[in-house]
């Protein structure tokens, strides 16, 4: 019978039974990074001849986290919340090869992970970030989020939320990382595009999903994805619109972590011998 | 021969593919799953394109179309 392209990396049975389907919600927007992923990982390994075993799949806790280890038939790790990258810094010390991809949510991320998230951009680690922001914890009830948008209503904020939330990619790009864009996930095309890119920049790339929430945020799938295309524009188009720019939004190549490394050794090695 | 298959045991009804598919290949049914939700249909195969869209966008990895003859589709994702 006819399968999902995809469903080649996916663990569709385990030892207690069926995986799949996955626990996420109709209409997740996780659920769509995770596909638009795989086919990105799909191309590069049929087309641009990397191998399978060299990719790493690592997060932290949360909605967007739970794709990883549960799922996908690639090396991968599943760790403490917010600590998936220092988990993949020592993965990197361990074999500079690895094409590390860490999927986090924007509670692990920003909230509880924030201090590893900007060390991370300021060495450079050679990773590719893929934040699935849905401006709020969706796994514990959809709280407030530091990166819920103002005046948006949850069930900590009934009466609108008081505070300004982080932008990721401009916290980011202050912090040091060499490739940076925010998508919404009704772009799935631009999203795979920006994987591959990630990818293959030697260096911190952050790729912000803005995601839909439809279960906390009590709308349909479609509906959810639509008031997201609502409040974004086109970065080219962004001055003066007052609403949040998508695309590409910073590339600056710069020596990575691993690499400096490499040449330390080399040093350390002529001092030696 | 084009090929739409849904599988049943992994639709959550979402209806993101028949919002997606530009169409209209497929649309809301009356089959319910043994979760209780609402499966897509395929209604006018002839129209479809096989872009792979709604295999691209799809969150529960449920849906798949025949993938295009190698010649002459470079956008065709396998």
């Amino acid at each position: 019978m006819l399968k999902h392209p995809m469903l080649e990396y996916i663990k569709e049975e385990g030892p207690s039974g069926m995986r799949f389907p996955h626990i996420l919600c109709p209409g997740c927007g996780a659920g769509q990074v995770l596909n638009y992923t795989l086919h990105a990982v799909d191309d590069l390994i049929k087309e641009g001849g990397a191998k399978k075993e060299n990719f790493v799949f690592i997060s932290g806790v949360g909605c967007s986290s739970r794709l990883t280890s549960h799922y996908l038939k690639f090396d991968s790790g599943w760790t403490l919340h917010g600590r998936s990258l220092p988990f993949a810094t020592g993965a990197l010390l361990a074999n500079p090869d690895l094409k590390i991809i860490i999927f986090t949510g924007d509670g692990d991320a920003a909230a509880i992970g924030g201090n590893h998230f900007i060390h991370a951009f300021r060495r450079n680690m050679d990773v590719t970030i893929l934040c699935v922001n849905n401006g709020l914890y969706g796994m514990t009830g959809g709280q407030v989020a530091p990166t819920t948008l103002p005046f948006a209503n949850t069930p900590t904020t009934p009466y609108g939320n008081i505070e300004d939330p982080f932008d990721l990619c401009k916290l980011a790009e202050a912090a040091g990382a060499s490739y940076i864009s925010r998508w919404i996930t009704a772009q799935p095309m631009q999203i795979i595009k920006a994987v591959k890119k990630g990818i293959a920049n030697k260096g911190a790339s952050f790729i912000e999903v803005l995601s839909q929430c439809p279960v906390h945020e009590h709308e349909t799938p479609v509906e959810s994805m639509n008031a997201l295309k609502e409040i974004t524009v086109p970065v080219k188009k962004a001055e003066g619109s007052g609403k949040i720019p998508v695309g590409e939004l910073h590339y600056r190549p710069r020596p990575s972590w691993t690499e400096r490394y490499e040449s330390v050794i080399e040093k350390a090695n002529e001092a030696l011998s | 021969m084009i090929d739409i298959v849904i599988n049943p045991n992994y639709c959550k009804g979402c209806s993101i593919c028949i919002e997606f598919c530009p169409k209209h290949v497929l649309q809301p049914s009356q089959d319910i799953n043994a979760k209780g939700y609402f499966l897509p249909e395929p209604v006018d195969i002839e129209a479809c394109t096989q872009c792979q869209l709604c295999v691209i966008v799809c969150p529960d990895l449920a849906i798949a179309v025949t993938p295009k003859e190698k010649q002459g589709s470079r956008n065709a994702r396998k």
